[in-house]
C-alpha cells in the first residue's frame, strides 16, 4: 500500500502541478486560439453579423500580400537590432549589480524604472528624442556637425529609434532575471576563482555564463517571443498611425495585425494573419532552440 | 427651431441648480426608506452614456437627472482611440455597449456600414429634427440605404489660421479680410505661398501635406465615396485634392512636418510655418502648444469656401434596454440649447444651424488670435459645406492618400509613381 | 564602476523626471526648446485636476486587488509547475513544456474578441474577476521558474529527502520553495508591474465605473486636443504607488534573494 502510493505521488503528482496551468489555459488561452482558426476561415467582417466561409482564400491572398511580408521582414530587422544588445547589456549589468555594492536595492530599483514608466510617457519622450527638427539626438549630431537624421522617413533610422526604444525598456528586466540566476551560482566559486587572480570579466565568462544558461536560454526564447509582437513601440512612434511610417518602413508583423484587425475591421483576415505570425513565431523559436541546445553540447 | 438668448440659459441653469439639490434630497429620503411601492410604480431607468474626450455633459446629466427623478445617468468617458475600438468589440460581441454611445467623425463610416447594430434615428423622432444639421452632417451619419444612425453633436468648421508676424515680414497683407480675399481659390492660395517663399522670410507657407489635402477633399461635390462605392481612381475629388497639394509641394511651401509629432508642436511655438488649416478645435491646441505666440496668429477664410475636420455623434446601439429612454435623453443633449451650454463650457463648434444666427455663436472672438470673430468664420464653413458620403473605409483610404503624399514629399517616389501606389493600396483595402 | 551604474541611472530615471517636469507645468513646455529642466508649479494643482476627473483613489485600490491576485497566483502555480518540469519525471514532459512555451506565441490582441464572448456568458464582463481570471498563470512564469529551479535545486538534496521519506508536496515546501525564493521574488515583481501597467485588455473589458488605473489614465488622455500635463500627471500618479511598493519591499526581496543564495 505505501509502495502504492509512493509510486502514486512519484507518477501521478507531477500532473497535478501542471493542471493549473492547463486547466486556465484551456479557457482563456486555448479557445481564442482555436476560435481565431475558426474566424481565419471566414470573410468576416468585425461587427456585421454575417460571415461567410472561405476555406483557404485568406491564407492563399496573405501569401501574395507584400505588406505582409514588409511587416515580418521588417519585425526579423527589429528584433536582431534590439535583441542582441540588449541581451549582451542586461548581462554585463546584472554581473555590476552582483557585485558586492552600496545601497543595493537603489541600483537593482534603478534598473527597473524603464520598465515601471508608462509606455505612453516612453513614446512621448523618445518622440521628442528622435525629433527631426528639435530632437535631442539630432540636436547632439549638430553640435559635432554630423548634419542630421529625419529618424521617421527612412528605414534603417526608423527601425533604429524604435530598437533603442525597446533596449531602454526591457534591458534592465532581463538584468534583474540574470541577477537572480547569479545569485543562485555558489559563491565559492568566485572566491577560488579571485584566488587564481582571474578578472571581473573573465570570472563573468568562465563562470557566470556557464553557470546560468538555462536562464540565458530562457531569454532569448522570451526575446523572441517579445521582438515578434512588437506593437506599441513602432505604434506610437509613427504617431499613432497603424501603417508604420509612409512606405510601410516601420510596420512590425503586430502593428499590420492590429491595421487590419482594428482599423480596417477585417476580422477574418487579420486572424489569418495572426495564424501565420503564429506559425512563424513557433518555426523561429524551434530554431532558436535548435541552434541553442546545439552550442550547449558542444 | 426657438432662438435662446442668455438670459434664458441662465434661468435655466438656477432651476437646475434648484432641481438637483431638490433630486439630492429626495434620494437621501429614498434611500432612508428604502425600497416601497412608490417607486415600484416608477421605477427608476439606469441610462450609460459613453462618450470619450470633452463633450462637457457632466453638468447636463445633472440637470436632466434633476428634470426626471426616474432616470439615473452613468457617464463613461475613455480615449478617443480607445472608444471607438471598444465599441466596435461591443458591438461584434453584442454585449457590453452602453445606452448612447458617441461616435467621432473619423470613425462614422465604419459604424455605418452596420446600420442593423444600431436603433434607426428615422423611427425616433428624426425626421422631424433632420433640419436642424447642416445637410453634410446628417449625410454623415447616414447608410447608403438612408438609415440614420447619429445625431450630431458638434463639428470641427474650417478656417485658415496664420501668422501676422511672418505674412508681415513677406510683404504680404495681415488684415484677416485682405487675406482672405488673396485666396479664394487653393491655386491663388498656392500662389501666395510662391511669393511668400519668394521674400525669404525664414520660414515655410505651410505645415505638410495632410492637413490641406483633407480640407479640399471635404469640399469636393464627390469624395472617396459615391453611394456605397469607393470612386477614388474614377471620380475626380480625391485626385483634385492630391494634384492641388502636390502642386503646393513642388513649389516649395511645405514646411514637410507630419500633424501631431513633436515637431509640429514646436513648429507652431516657433513660427516654423506660416499658416496652418484650423478646425476650432485646433485653436485650443494651438493655444496650449505656443502658448507665447498669442496675437501672433490671425485667422481667416479656408480657401475654396467650406469644410469640416472633427465633430461627433450619438448613436443607440441595439443592445440597449431602454431606447425610449435613451433616445429622449440623446435628443435633450444635441438641442441647440445645450449644445450652446457646452459651447460655452468647454467651446465644443455646436453643429445646429440655428445658433450660427445667435449671438452665442456670431459674436465669438477670440482674443489669443488677435480676436478673430471666429463664431462667424467657423459657421460660414460648415454652412457652404458639401454633403459627402463617408464610408466604410474613408478613414483607410484617406490614410493611403496621405501616406502616399508623404513618400512624395521625403522624396522615395515621384507624384505619379505615388499615385500608382495609392491606387493599389486603395484596391487592396477593398 | 559607480560611474557606470550612475548613467545606467541617468538613462533610466529621464523619461520619468521629465514626466514630472512637464506633469508640473503646463502642455506648452513640450513646443519649448531647449526645454525647461526644473519643475514648475502646477504639480499640485494638475494633481487636484486628476483626482477631479477620475476616480482615481478607487482605481488605486482596485489596481491594487488585481496585481496583488495575480501575482500571488502566478508565483504559486507557477513554481509548482516549474518544479515538476525541472525535478520530476513523468511522461510527456517535454512535449508538455513545449506546449507551454508554444502559448507563449500566440499573438494576443485578436484574442479579445472570442475573450470578450467567454466573458459576456460568465458574466464577468465589468467585474474585476474578468481582468484577474484570464492571467492567474502565465506560461512565461511556468517557463522562468523550470529553467531557473533546473540549477538551482541540486538533485543530490532531493535524492536525500526523499531517502529520508518525503513525498513531493513535502520535497516541494522543505527543499524547492526556499531555493526558489530569489526567481519566485524577481517573478511577482514582474509579474505586479506587468498587471499593474496591462491596458489593452482591461480597457475592453473594464468600464470607467469600476476602473484599473490604466483603464482611469485612458479617461484622462483626452479628446481633440491632448493635455500632456494631465495625463502624464496620472501616470505618475499610476507609478508613484510602484515605486514606493517596491522601496518598501525592495530590502525584503533583495533579502530573499540573499537567502535563497546561501542556501542553495
Amino acid at each position: 500500500m505505501k509502495n502504492f502510493l509512493y509510486r502514486m505521488d512519484l507518477k501521478g503528482s507531477p500532473y497535478l502541478y501542471i493542471a493549473p496551468f492547463f486547466l486556465v489555459f484551456a479557457a482563456f488561452g486555448l479557445f481564442p486560439l482555436v476560435y481565431t482558426g475558426w474566424v481565419s476561415l471566414h470573410d468576416w467582417e468585425l461587427i456585421s453579423d454575417d460571415h461567410t466561409w472561405v476555406g483557404f482564400a485568406n491564407y492563399t491572398k496573405l501569401f501574395g500580400d507584400t505588406y505582409f511580408w514588409n511587416a515580418l521582414w521588417n519585425t526579423l530587422s527589429i528584433w536582431v537590432m534590439s535583441t542582441i544588445p540588449q541581451l549582451l547589456m542586461a548581462l554585463v549589468l546584472a554581473h555590476v549589480l552582483n557585485q558586492r555594492l552600496r545601497a543595493p536595492t537603489f541600483w537593482r530599483m534603478t534598473a527597473l524604472l524603464p520598465n515601471i514608466t508608462s509606455v505612453a510617457a516612453v513614446a512621448l519622450i523618445f518622440a521628442q528624442i528622435f525629433g527631426r527638427d528639435y530632437g535631442l539626438v539630432n540636436y547632439l549630431l549638430g553640435v559635432f556637425g554630423l548634419g542630421h537624421i529625419d529618424w521617421q522617413s527612412g528605414t534603417a533610422s526608423s527601425q533604429i529609434a524604435i530598437s533603442a526604444m525597446i533596449i531602454w525598456r526591457w534591458t534592465g528586466n532581463n538584468a534583474l532575471i540574470y541577477l537572480a540566476a547569479m545569485q543562485a551560482v555558489p559563491r565559492d566559486l568566485y572566491a577560488a576563482a579571485s584566488l587564481d587572480g582571474a578578472s571581473s570579466f573573465q570570472q563573468l565568462t568562465k563562470i557566470t555564463i556557464p553557470a546560468i544558461r538555462p536562464t540565458i536560454l530562457f531569454t532569448v526564447i522570451i526575446s523572441t517571443i517579445g521582438g515578434m509582437q512588437v506593437l506599441a513601440e513602432p505604434l506610437l512612434f509613427g504617431g499613432a498611425s497603424p501603417t508604420g511610417g509612409s512606405d510601410r518602413q516601420f510596420q512590425t508583423l503586430s502593428l499590420y495585425l492590429y491595421e487590419v484587425g482594428f482599423s480596417r475591421f477585417d476580422f477574418g483576415y487579420a486572424s489569418t494573419a495572426a495564424w501565420a505570425m503564429f506559425g512563424i513565431i513557433v518555426i523561429a523559436a524551434l530554431i532558436n532552440y535548435l541552434i541553442t541546445s546545439r552550442l550547449r553540447r558542444s | 427651431m426657438r432662438l435662446i438668448n442668455d438670459g434664458g440659459i441662465r434661468r435655466r441653469r438656477i432651476v437646475a441648480v434648484a432641481g438637483s439639490l431638490l433630486a439630492a434630497t429626495l434620494v437621501m429620503t429614498t434611500a432612508a426608506c428604502g425600497s416601497d411601492s412608490d417607486t415600484a410604480s416608477n421605477e427608476k431607468v439606469k441610462l450609460t452614456v459613453a462618450t470619450f474626450g470633452e463633450f462637457g455633459y457632466k453638468a447636463l446629466y445633472t440637470e436632466y437627472m434633476a428634470a426626471h427623478p426616474n432616470i439615473e445617468i452613468v457617464e463613461r468617458i475613455t480615449k478617443t482611440e480607445d472608444h471607438q475600438k471598444n465599441l466596435a468589440a461591443h458591438l461584434a460581441t453584442n454585449s457590453g455597449a452602453a445606452d448612447i454611445e458617441a461616435i467621432e467623425e473619423g470613425w462614422v463610416g465604419q459604424f455605418t456600414s452596420q446600420p442593423g447594430k444600431f436603433y434607426d434615428w428615422m423611427e425616433y423622432g428624426g425626421a422631424e429634427l433632420k433640419s436642424a444639421w447642416p445637410a453634410w452632417k446628417w449625410q454623415q451619419a447616414s447608410s447608403p440605404d438612408g438609415k440614420v444612425i447619429g445625431l450630431g453633436t458638434d463639428v470641427g468648421g474650417m478656417a485658415m489660421c496664420y501668422r501676422k508676424d511672418l505674412f508681415a515680414k513677406a510683404g504680404l497683407p495681415t488684415d484677416r479680410a485682405e487675406v482672405s480675399k488673396l485666396w479664394p481659390t487653393w491655386d491663388e492660395f498656392i500662389a501666395t505661398g510662391v511669393k511668400f517663399e519668394a521674400a525669404k522670410p525664414g520660414a515655410k507657407f505651410m505645415d505638410g501635406p495632410a492637413v490641406m489635402y483633407r480640407s479640399i477633399l471635404g469640399q469636393q461635390p464627390v469624395g472617396i465615396y459615391d453611394g456605397d462605392k469607393v470612386v477614388v481612381d474614377s471620380a475626380p475629388g480625391v485626385k483634385t485634392a492630391w494634384d492641388l497639394t502636390i502642386k503646393a509641394m513642388n513649389a516649395g511651401l511645405s514646411a514637410k512636418i507630419a500633424a501631431w509629432t513633436p515637431d509640429w508642436n514646436t513648429g507652431m511655438a516657433k513660427g516654423t510655418f506660416a499658416t496652418l488649416a484650423c478646425p476650432s478645435w485646433m485653436m485650443a491646441y494651438i493655444q496650449t502648444q505656443a502658448k507665447d505666440t498669442a496675437g501672433k496668429w490671425d485667422i481667416a477664410d479656408v480657401p475654396g469656401g467650406g469644410g469640416n475636420w472633427g465633430g461627433s455623434f450619438l448613436t443607440l446601439p441595439k443592445q440597449g434596454k431602454h431606447v425610449k429612454e435613451a433616445s429622449e435623453l440623446a435628443k435633450w443633449l444635441v438641442a441647440p440649447e445645450q449644445q450652446a451650454k457646452v459651447f460655452r463650457a468647454v467651446g465644443n463648434f455646436p453643429s445646429t444651424v440655428s445658433l450660427y444666427e445667435d449671438s452665442v455663436i456670431k459674436d465669438f472672438k477670440n482674443p489669443f488670435f488677435s480676436d478673430a470673430p471666429v463664431g462667424a468664420i467657423f459657421s460660414k464653413s460648415v454652412k457652404t459645406m458639401v454633403p459627402q458620403y463617408m464610408g466604410p473605409k474613408s478613414g483607410d483610404v484617406n490614410t493611403a492618400v496621405i501616406n502616399g503624399l508623404t513618400r512624395v514629399e521625403q522624396g522615395k517616389q515621384t507624384p505619379d509613381e505615388a499615385w500608382t501606389q495609392v491606387l493599389k493600396d486603395v484596391k487592396a483595402l477593398l | 564602476m559607480y560611474l557606470c551604474l550612475i548613467a545606467l541611472a541617468f538613462f533610466s530615471g529621464f523619461p520619468l523626471y521629465w514626466s514630472l517636469v512637464v506633469a508640473s507645468h503646463d502642455n506648452s513646455v513640450l513646443g519649448q526648446t531647449p526645454p525647461p529642466f526644473g519643475l514648475g508649479s502646477n504639480f499640485f494643482i494638475n494633481i487636484g485636476r486628476a483626482f477631479d476627473t477620475v476616480p482615481f483613489a478607487k482605481a488605486l485600490l482596485n489596481s491594487f486587488i488585481v496585481s496583488t491576485s495575480i501575482t500571488v497566483s502566478v508565483v504559486l502555480f507557477s513554481t509548482l509547475a516549474g518544479f515538476a518540469f525541472a525535478k520530476l519525471k513523468f511522461r510527456g514532459r517535454n512535449a508538455l513544456l513545449l506546449m507551454i512555451v508554444a502559448t507563449m506565441m500566440v499573438p494576443t490582441q485578436l484574442g479579445i474578441i472570442p475573450l470578450y464572448m467567454l466573458m459576456a456568458k460568465t458574466a464577468m464582463i465589468g467585474t474585476l474577476y474578468a481582468v484577474i481570471v484570464p492571467s492567474m498563470v502565465s506560461a512565461f512564469g511556468v517557463f522562468f521558474m523550470a529553467q531557473f529551479l533546473q540549477e538551482a535545486v541540486p538533485n543530490e538534496l532531493l535524492e536525500a529527502a526523499r531517502a529520508d521519506g518525503c513525498n513531493t508536496i513535502r520535497m516541494f515546501w522543505h527543499v524547492v520553495l526556499p531555493a526558489a525564493r530569489p526567481a519566485a521574488a524577481v517573478l511577482g515583481m514582474l509579474t505586479f508591474m506587468t498587471a499593474w501597467n496591462d491596458f489593452f485588455w482591461p480597457l475592453v473589458v473594464l468600464t470607467p465605473e469600476e476602473p484599473t488605473v490604466q483603464v482611469a489614465l485612458s479617461t484622462l488622455a483626452s479628446g481633440y486636443v491632448q493635455d500632456f500635463s494631465l495625463s502624464l500627471t496620472g501616470t505618475i500618479i499610476a507609478t508613484v504607488p510602484l515605486l514606493v511598493l517596491f522601496g518598501l519591499l525592495g530590502k525584503h526581496i533583495i533579502g530573499g534573494i540573499m537567502q535563497g543564495a546561501v542556501k542553495g
